[in-house]
């Protein structure tokens, strides 16, 4: 590795990090549009055209704003969570392929912040260190509803991590990989001739299971718990302010852009656009740049259409009671998964002897 | 190793971007406490005592079996990975990640049983 | 370059490590705990084996220190005046020296870790090697994951019965 690569491999990593970064503003724009149309009013129109501003306006304002440290807090412990939380959101970035290749010269470039071989197993486990900034938060705030926000997060993310890895064990006896990449070339061409040949197809129990707890992990409702307004205030973020707030906000937004983006990649054909084949769209174009922007914009669409999911569940479903979300998770989640697995090496064990 | 060179990479410019975060709302934020915005919010209503206080086991209970579920869970990525190139050379495989499954399968049933998750 | 980072990390651990037990607060140890943890994963990565260092996240960083965090927040042991009795303190700190001694020794004399030469197992293999030639151990090993569970459930029992858990 030269120089030049180093210089490309910095420039790729600092522009996939600020892409995933601007999904948050575009998200909390889509959150309250859609939003205002499930609950029949306009939503926000006064920023900009369309209050396509609106995110724009909402940051700046947070930017402006007082952050106090209380005075009973431990202030260590405080103003460090935050980003105890945005970190691991960040990190567990690098193993997400966003496409297939790029060329400058004759030299190709991955558009993917590492191929790691351990991928999906390098993303639980970044992500498995995002409960700290909850836990610290809530803990720090020196405030009974912060703690209880922070324990019943922590019970919860720890629950839903085991169904998460079980859902997923299944799609990776059929790959017989952990790296990303390799997954997204597996799903290529046809199932049967009319399906898309996708994971989803092939473990329909599996990533059911994934996607359940993908809504725990990340604190969404129905399962919001560690924040619900009504009887903890905000839970573990009570006592945070402006940016603090925000970077709590932001790192939410980017688990839930993480798990979506890796649901679209072991079950939803990542980058490739059904019924068309890479080889068969670059004939078409000629150019493997053109190309490559082409997929990482399907694979945004992808993501989008799954967080566009989560906001319309958000806005659907009423919150769990706390006993029945651990009912959910060691219950049927996780017995699910253990099912699914059974399944997939009874299938497999056929399929290959065919 | 080579391979993980971009994710030191990427924890620089996380940490840098946490940097920036924090420089600048204290740029641009103004500074401004009073003894009531730097107590604990609690409704409104006076705290009482603080609330450092020892909590319910549950919640420890459950972390503990998450712990031993984490690591079972865990071990059957590496067979998913070999499960299908091993089939290949007999039923082996099958019998290895049975037996786990089984264990797996009592401890969850063990822990149903004595009904160990109910929250009372 | 890789020395240069070997370095880094490693007196990062060792700050790390030492203020786990420098500490005065268990908050602030099982926070180092973290960070010393992470950084060993890393030492990992650089011994050319990502599967244990993503393991060691992913079973340490990610579910073990939580359970330390959840003692340190759910009990709230007094932080000040535990074990400061110096004969405890240097006998304690004698075992630990001793100990490691021996393990530099164990590992100095027996295998030789895997830097630079010496062939580094892919992803596969170890998977290989865990369900065939390590089947047994391996399996007792989860026996032992069930037993505890049993354990888990005779202390929570117990509790039960105290008045107030």
């Amino acid at each position: 590795m030269d120089q030049f690569d180093f210089i490309v491999l910095a420039v790729k990593t600092l522009v996939i990090l600020v892409l995933i970064i601007q999904v948050v503003p575009v998200m909390i724009y889509l959150e309250r549009k859609i939003a205002a149309l499930i609950q029949d009013r306009p939503g926000p129109n006064r920023v900009g055209p369309l209050g396509l501003l609106q995110p724009v306006a909402d940051a700046l304002k947070l930017l402006m704003k007082e952050d106090p440290v209380p005075s009973n807090v431990n202030k260590f412990l405080f103003q460090i969570a935050p980003f105890l939380a945005v970190m691991p959101a960040c990190l567990s970035l690098a193993a997400l392929p966003l496409g297939d290749f790029f060329e400058i010269g004759d030299r190709k470039y991955l558009l993917q912040i590492a191929d790691l071989n351990v991928g999906l197993l390098y993303i639980f486990a970044i992500g498995s260190l995002g409960i700290y900034g909850t836990l610290f938060g809530g803990w720090a705030s020196n405030n009974k509803f912060s703690l209880i926000g922070a324990m019943r997060s922590a019970s919860q993310i720890v629950s839903y991590e085991i169904p998460l890895a079980l859902g997923v064990t299944g799609a990776v006896m059929m790959y017989g990989t952990l790296s990303l990449r390799e997954m997204v070339f597996k799903q290529s061409g046809l199932l049967l001739g009319v399906l898309p040949n996708w994971g989803v197809f092939y473990q329909p129990l599996g990533f059911l299971v994934f996607f359940v707890a993908a809504f725990a992990e990340t604190n969404r409702l129905p399962f919001d718990l560690p924040e619900t307004e009504a009887e903890l205030v905000a839970g573990f973020h009570t006592e945070y302010g402006s940016m603090s707030f925000a970077s709590f906000f932001m790192a939410e937004y980017m688990a839930m852009t993480t798990m979506s983006a890796v649901m679209t990649t072991v079950y939803f054909g990542g980058w490739q656009i059904p019924y068309l084949s890479d080889e068969a769209l670059f004939s078409m174009i000629g150019s493997r740049n053109i190309l490559a922007l082409i997929q990482v914009a399907v694979f945004f669409t992808k993501v989008m259409v799954f967080m566009c999911i989560y906001v319309w569940v958000r806005w659907t479903l009423p919150r769990f009671r706390f006993d029945q979300l651990m009912k959910l998770s060691w219950g049927n989640l996780i017995p699910i998964g253990l099912i699914n697995i059974v399944l997939t090496a009874i299938g497999l064990y056929f399929w290959d002897k065919r | 190793m080579e391979n993980f060179l971009p994710v030191l990479l990427l924890l620089f410019f996380a940490v840098c971007l946490c940097i920036g975060i924090y420089t600048v709302s204290h740029i641009l934020g103004p500074k401004n406490p009073n003894a009531s915005k730097l107590s604990t919010y609690e409704c409104g209503v006076e705290p009482e005592g603080s609330a450092r206080v020892p909590f319910k086991t549950h919640f420890y209970l459950v972390a503990v079996l998450f712990l031993l579920f984490d690591v079972e869970g865990v071990f059957f990525i590496p067979w998913a990975i070999i499960y299908r190139d091993s089939l290949k050379e007999g039923t082996d495989i099958l019998i290895a990640g049975g037996l786990y499954m089984a264990l797996l399968v009592l401890a969850l049933s063990y822990i149903f049983r004595k009904r160990l998750l109910r929250l009372h | 370059m890789t020395d240069g980072i070997f370095i880094a990390i490693g007196i990062f651990t060792l700050l790390c490590g030492s203020s786990v037990i420098l500490c005065k607060s268990p908050v602030y140890s099982a926070f180092s705990l973290i960070l010393s943890f992470f950084g060993l994963a890393g030492l990992y990565i650089l011994l050319e084996s990502p599967f244990i260092a993503v393991i060691q996240v992913l079973v340490y960083t990610g579910a073990i220190v939580v359970l330390f965090v959840y003692v340190v927040m759910l009990m709230n042991p007094n932080s000040s005046g535990a074990y400061r009795n110096w004969i405890f303190m240097i006998v304690s700190a004698f075992l630990a020296w001793a100990v490691s001694l021996y393990l530099l020794k164990a590992l100095t004399l027996g295998v030789a870790p895997a830097v630079g030469g010496a062939h580094a197992l892919s992803l596969k293999e170890v998977a290989t090697l865990l369900f065939t030639k390590y089947l047994w151990p391996f399996e007792i090993l989860s026996i032992f994951l069930v037993v505890m569970i049993v354990a888990v459930f005779a202390l929570a029992k117990q509790s039960k019965e105290t008045p107030n858990e």
